[in-house]
């Protein structure tokens, strides 16, 4: 029998074992790594990421007791930490990942500070050396509470096998609750091993709690307020983030801006909120966001900002952001309030709660010469696009997304990697489907793309999940394509390969004078390395058969790696450079007899 | 009404210090393994101008009290404020104002000492309530109990008679009046 065949043949048997674990209450003694699945079942947690080491033993011991607890083995545990963030994007429910002490729990750092920038909600469990060896440089001991605690919204040290379930209970409703995410549980390997009572009548699982469902609504002074704001705006812009679509509110973002007819731009983690042919959506703001969008908040007279941080990518130099706006910032953690942009109306809520109140109290209203004159920029700067200098030999990397959008009817979920391609897909994929962007913003962590779409993958399995990444960052977990195979997992694999990092390419070729130290990089032959994995690959380095190599990615079963050779040299347009005005762009060139004014 | 623009953030934004302050912060914490190391990583990453901080028991036995005073501006207060309450091991954040607040220190000061001198040292501290908690043949330490200034004053006083060492408590403070602390929270 093959591993996936028994894999599936294990997750058949959950559903009836499931039933009778949860509704036993009972108190009974139970060893600690026993405690810590009960109540992992009593979570509803289905799945779960990590890799096995001496310090997390007992719980592995225990994990087949509980089939239920469906565990993936991955290759690398920072790829166990994505995985679950992917999870947590993609379904909204908490992510799980696993390690054990000393190396094991440090490889999951990268993961976890990828979590806490973009406030995805994880769970980490980590092994840790048994209690009278801690603190005394024990084989694979590491301070773990130490070193995770700026990258965690909280983390915990379980010191006695009686605070484990309630440990456990507490982890999901911080990780959930509020701004989500990650936090950590660190336990002992005798606190596994010991037993004692489970007593599950005595706590309260996030999901039971009133406090994970309790959502921060808004103030009505504030919220009207806002409206006063709103009415008086003559030139207002709705600025979307990713607290949109962690609340999911997808319809009060676009009613609320039918109602208004106020245009909206959105942040990077803060696309497919809305589809990008809607009348009023713009575009991207920032470094590389489209000209006519930071034109757009150079004249603005009111920002509405909901669920983002008003991040350095965003704005640009500070001072020349929005000089004109007055900004409604509408953020559920209230110290992002007046951070970097002051907030003429802070309201502190839940996006959704917040948005349906503003949809409840403002007037209907007209922006339509504001929005005319928008999209006449946009006109010019599609012209701009048309007329670009490129090599029509090289697969371009729009027409590999169009590619992508065509073979899947835009109902795939695209996972970007960190660098060019990820500007590039952020800004030409003609985004559709709620939520189906899922890309490492904050942090900007190459290497998130491979295993974070294996979450997405199992956390929505009737989607299509396409990975587009550099040559670079796909390297960065490449280990992870064994995973896949071992899961018969299937995923399409966009590389944009053009032989170099080739966004500090950029950099250096703007900012640093041609001087392109350390970034030409090389990459195995992925045909070959495809192979190897018992997975498919192709390398295409024609435009000409990229939407057929796309479809046919798309009727290969299993994981398919496609390596499209792209323009070595070509960069993302526009780009602000870094302490800039996001006014002031680098455009792209422009073929000389194409250029009119 | 008017919407006014809120003042500008130090530090991470592009607005002037020019209004920083100092800051009595109190901090009620939770008597947990870590906790005290939670509320100090998050001075130090939000780049909190600290002076000093002092950690002590409170009213209740699983609360820790801690008092921080910070130099900033009063909105990089407010964002500091917002960021310790997300601690989850911290049960409040009160920011007193020194107007409506006892703020004191003690300071143990041994000072240098000869036959000649003792008496005047001697002296010199009883005009600021200080007491001498320990004499040698060479030595005279002071213990001093009072506001910032006040330390300070007697401290620069003694210099001249050549000052061996200083362990000062840094700022605790409470409200004046029968309010507590963290009934003054607006």
């Amino acid at each position: 029998m093959t591993i996936a065949a028994r894999v599936s043949q294990r997750a058949a048997r959950t559903v009836a074992t499931r039933v009778q674990e949860t509704q036993d209450m009972e108190a009974r003694e139970l060893p600690g790594s026993h405690i810590l699945c009960e109540a992992l079942v009593r979570e509803g947690v289905d799945l779960m990421y990590g890799y096995p080491g001496g310090a997390i033993m007992p719980f592995y011991d225990a994990l087949t007791s509980y089939p239920m607890l469906r565990h993936v083995l991955v290759r690398h545990e920072q790829a166990a930490a994505h995985a679950a963030d992917g999870y947590a994007r993609a379904t909204g429910k908490v992510g799980v990942c696993v390690a054990t002490s000393g190396p094991g729990a440090t490889n999951l750092v990268t993961g976890l500070a990828t979590a806490y920038m973009d406030s995805t909600p994880v769970v980490a469990i980590t092994g840790q050396v048994a209690r009278p060896f801690i603190g005394r440089d024990a084989f694979q001991e590491t301070d773990v509470l130490g070193v995770t605690q700026p990258i965690t919204k909280h983390n915990f040290l379980v010191k006695s096998i009686e605070d484990l379930a309630d440990t456990v209970h507490e982890a999901f409703r911080l990780a959930k609750g509020g701004r989500p995410g990650p936090v950590l549980i660190d336990v002992p390997k005798d606190v596994q091993l010991g037993k004692g009572m489970y007593r599950p009548r005595a706590s309260v699982s996030s999901i039971e709690s009133f406090r994970a469902i309790h959502v921060p609504e808004p103030s009505p002074e504030a919220i009207a307020r806002a409206v006063r704001l709103i009415a008086s705006a003559q030139r207002p812009l709705i600025m979307s983030g990713h607290g949109v679509i962690l609340s999911e509110a997808f319809e009060e973002l676009r009613a609320f801006a039918e109602k208004t007819s106020i245009p909206i731009i959105s942040t990077l983690l803060g696309l497919s909120a809305l589809p990008v042919d809607h009348p009023l959506f713009l575009g991207m703001p920032g470094m590389h966001g489209p000209a006519h969008v930071n034109h757009a908040i150079g004249l603005a007279d009111l920002i509405i900002g909901v669920g983002l941080r008003f991040d350095d990518r965003v704005t640009g130099k500070v001072s020349e952001f929005a000089p004109h706006a007055r900004i409604i910032h509408i953020d559920i953690d209230a110290s992002e309030m007046h951070k970097v942009k002051p907030a003429a109306v802070p309201i502190v809520a839940d996006a959704k709660a917040a948005l349906t109140a503003l949809l409840e109290a403002v007037e209907p209203a007209e922006h339509a010469d504001w929005i005319a004159e928008i999209r006449s920029w946009e006109a010019q700067e599609n012209e701009r696009l048309a007329n670009a200098t490129r090599d029509q030999e090289y697969p371009d990397p729009r027409s590999i997304l169009d590619a992508i959008y065509e073979a899947t009817n835009g109902d795939a979920i695209i996972v970007s990697d960190v660098g060019q391609h990820q500007m590039w897909t952020a800004r030409f994929y003609p985004w559709k489907r709620p939520n189906s962007h899922i890309t490492s913003g904050g942090l900007g962590t190459m290497g998130f793309s491979l295993p974070a779409a294996m979450g997405v993958k199992m956390g929505v399995p009737d989607a299509t999940v396409w990975v587009v990444a550099g040559d670079g960052g796909i390297q960065m977990n490449i280990q992870e394509l064994a995973t896949l195979k071992q899961l018969g997992l299937a995923l399409k694999v966009a590389i944009m390969n053009n032989g170099y990092l080739g966004m500090v390419r950029q950099w250096q070729q703007f900012f640093h004078n041609h001087n392109y130290s350390e970034t030409p990089i090389t990459g195995p032959d992925y045909p070959k390395l495809a192979d190897a994995y018992g997975l498919s690959g192709m390398c295409i380095t024609r435009r000409e058969d990229v939407a057929a190599a796309v479809r046919k990615a798309m009727e290969t079963p299993g994981t398919v790696i496609i390596d499209f050779v792209i323009e070595p040299e070509s960069n993302v347009y526009p780009m602000v450079a870094p302490g800039s005005p996001i006014t002031i762009m680098i455009e792209e060139p422009v073929e000389e007899v194409a250029h009119h004014d | 009404m008017t919407e006014q623009a809120a003042p500008t953030r130090a530090g991470q934004s592009d607005a002037h210090q020019d209004d920083a302050r100092e800051h009595i912060l109190v901090l009620f914490v939770n008597d947990r393994p870590g906790s005290v190391d939670r509320v100090v990583g998050v001075l130090r990453r939000r780049r909190a101008n600290m002076q000093t901080l002092t950690i002590g028991r409170s009213e209740l036995a699983e609360v820790v009290r801690i008092t921080v005073v910070v130099d900033d501006s009063e909105v990089g207060v407010e964002q500091l404020v917002e960021q310790l309450r997300k601690v989850v091991d911290v049960r409040q954040v009160v920011n007193l104002s020194t107007a409506q607040a006892v703020a004191r220190e003690l300071a143990l000061i041994k000072v240098s000492s000869t036959a000649t001198s003792y008496s005047e040292i001697i002296e010199l501290g009883h005009q600021f309530g200080a007491h001498p908690v320990d004499v040698t043949p060479e030595t005279v330490t002071l213990e001093v109990t009072g506001s910032e200034e006040k330390v300070t004053k007697i401290v620069d006083l003694l210099q001249p008679y050549g000052i061996r060492e200083i362990a000062r408590t840094g700022c605790v403070a409470m409200t004046r009046g029968a309010a507590d602390a963290g009934d003054s929270e607006s």
